[in-house]
């Protein structure tokens, strides 16, 4: 008799840990809230991946079809967990879809329910809704995906674009401490994408830090010395509406020493990671662990970061954390080993 | 090396023959009249010398003492990313007023840097925008109050000169907080329009506009309604004892 187990989220982390215990041989039941698969980056048709620009495609897509071809996973669209028990070392669940509830049992479980983008509208400073070409990096990233990179306002091309990092990440003010990992490497990623779809479309930066950690540094280098992208160190305060259909970046140049108010035509806001609803809500539900900033808390960060405080609950990928695709992908192969495992020797 | 002044050489303007002259302060040039080095007279071009302008030192004790005020404790938070600047009131008027800059001079001890901005220094006018705003919660508006306490000890004669108290304003500030415990801006708004000759322009449409507008949606009345705070008549007499005391203690320290 072959194990079972449950994977919530359908996302990079949850494709890749559903596709990697199905070729162990493993009933899988995975549990998506969405009526497609792929979470955020097929949800908001992110177009290329950093750092080598490939296709959105040819990675989710690739494990969307792999998810769908291999037997071995049951795919719940729009469905939830309704009920949560634990059986001895075995787990009693009921997953409620459109064609009704369903009781099963498991013999592990790995939680993947991602992230949610910061919505800056909570911030509002940025003006974000309040003027249409105040966009952020997702919307701009959808744009991007289909071929329509226009200002919101009047459908025209924009000239000069403005990039702000740190939105809604590293800021008391909003209540998230934390830095989002992968939003600056994000927005220079589109900054290089714009420069090079539309070179006469000028992009600024603006920069506390600039987090571009590890090996997409290089992409950053590139931005500048390959694509002339400009970057100005200071935090923007104010977005108002300026002269001629403009938005008007009122902030400091902290290297200068002085205020500036610069006219875009648009802005892009590089809006930060967060735990969602999803992650309190399957934190109560599951009985595990949430952290101070509202991501689902591992057993041991260092050791083992797949682990929730709960023997045979797994964690994968972005509900730990900010993390890039790449990195939930890793995540997602872990924690499929781990659940394996513990189903192996609770069989 | 031996240095020998010179008399009856002619007097060079100070400093006037460096190129770049503008970047370098008075006090950082150094020139004689005239002088001899080693038998040699170096007189007139040669004898400038520019002192060095590096700073030698972070003076941490400075940053100790601002940090145990109630008003600067949250100095060690600030992390220089320039949002209190960027949404100044006051910093588009006057650009050397920069509370990010002297957060930092405050942080690092600078002092020498701090004492160009006596001038500008007391130009928050305490919006709380940048609180309001500051990612790292500084609170860099109170942080512009430690700043005054700071600069009133550290250069007492410098702002002595520089500025001075309004002396009507103060009047009408005491008599409003003392005597009823809250501002009265229909009050201030009049004092200040009388003190700056505008007395014609308060019956102007703007002002009825406002008052119109005022008493329509029920502000008005409210304003008439509300008195002193609870019980202020007590608040009042202590505040008078503490004032008394202060100038008591004040002209005693002066030996007056």
């Amino acid at each position: 008799m072959s194990e079972n187990i449950l994977v919530v989220g359908g996302g990079p982390a949850g494709l890749n840990a559903a596709v990697m215990l199905s070729e162990l041989g493993v009933n899988v039941a995975l549990v998506e809230r969405d009526s497609f698969l792929g979470g955020n980056p097929k949800k908001f048709k992110y177009k290329f991946l950093f750092p080598d620009m490939q296709p959105a495609d040819n990675v989710i897509g690739e494990l969307i079809k792999k998810a769908e071809a291999g037997g071995g996973i049951k795919v719940y669209y729009s469905s939830e967990i309704s009920d949560f028990k634990e059986n001895g070392k075995k787990f009693d669940v009921t997953i409620k879809s459109a064609d009704g509830s369903e009781k099963k049992t498991f013999d592990s479980v790995i939680v993947a329910t991602g992230f949610e983008h910061f919505d800056p509208a909570r911030d509002a400073k940025y003006s974000y809704q309040l003027f249409d070409d105040v966009i952020d990096i997702k919307d701009l990233e959808r744009m991007m995906g289909e071929n329509n990179f226009v200002r919101p306002s009047n459908g025209k091309p924009p000239k000069k674009v403005a990039f702000i990092l740190c939105v809604g990440s590293r800021d008391r003010h909003v209540g998230n401490q934390y830095c989002s990992r992968v939003c600056c490497t994000v927005s220079v990623k589109q900054a290089i994408e714009m420069r090079e779809h539309f070179p006469d479309c000028e992009a600024y930066i603006f920069y506390m830090d600039i987090r571009t950690y590890g090996f997409f540094e290089d992409l950053y280098w590139q931005a500048m010395e390959e694509h002339d992208v400009q970057i100005v160190k200071g935090r923007i305060a104010e977005i108002t509406s300026g002269p001629d259909n403009t938005v008007i970046c009122k902030g400091e140049d902290t290297l200068l020493r002085g205020p500036f108010e610069i006219p875009f035509d648009m802005v892009v806001l590089a809006s930060g990671m967060e735990g969602g609803p999803q992650s309190p809500e399957i934190s109560s539900k599951l009985g595990i662990e949430l952290d101070e900033h509202g991501f689902l808390k591992p057993e041991n960060i260092t050791l083992s970061p797949f682990k929730s405080n709960k023997p045979g609950i797994f964690l994968a990928g972005a509900c730990t954390g900010p993390k890039a695709i790449s990195d939930s992908i890793t995540e997602g192969a872990a924690a499929a080993m781990n659940a394996y495992t513990y189903a192996v020797k609770n069989r | 090396m031996a240095l020998e002044k010179q008399e009856q050489r002619p007097a060079a303007e100070k400093g006037e023959h460096i190129i770049a002259r503008h970047l370098i302060e008075d006090e950082s040039i150094k020139e004689e009249k005239n002088l001899v080095i080693d038998g040699v007279d170096v007189s007139g071009r040669w004898n400038t010398f520019i002192l060095s302008r590096v700073d030698s030192e972070f003076d941490r004790s400075f940053f100790r003492e601002i940090k145990d005020t109630v008003v600067g404790s949250r100095i060690n938070r600030c992390w220089q990313c320039g949002m209190c600047t960027a949404s100044c009131t006051v910093t588009p008027l006057y650009r050397r007023f920069n509370p990010r800059a002297f957060i930092y001079m405050m942080q690092l001890g600078n002092l020498k840097e701090l004492k160009k901005y006596i001038d500008v220094a007391w130009r928050c006018v305490g919006c709380y925008k940048c609180s309001q705003r500051c990612p790292k919660q500084v609170n860099p508006a109170e942080m512009m109050e430690a700043l005054g306490l700071v600069i009133k000890k550290y250069f007492p004669e410098e702002v002595h000169s520089k500025l001075k108290a309004d002396e009507d304003v103060k009047k009408i500030y005491d008599d409003m907080i003392i005597g009823h415990g809250r501002l009265d801006l229909a009050k201030l708004h009049t004092s200040a329009m009388q003190k700056t000759g505008r007395t014609k322009e308060l019956l102007g449409k703007i002002e009825r506009d406002a008052i119109f507008k005022m008493a329509k949606d029920g502000r008005a009345f409210s304003i008439l309604r509300l008195g002193k705070p609870h019980n202020w008549s007590r608040s009042k007499v202590a505040i008078e004892n503490y004032l008394k005391n202060l100038n008591t203690i004040e002209n005693g320290e002066a030996g007056v």
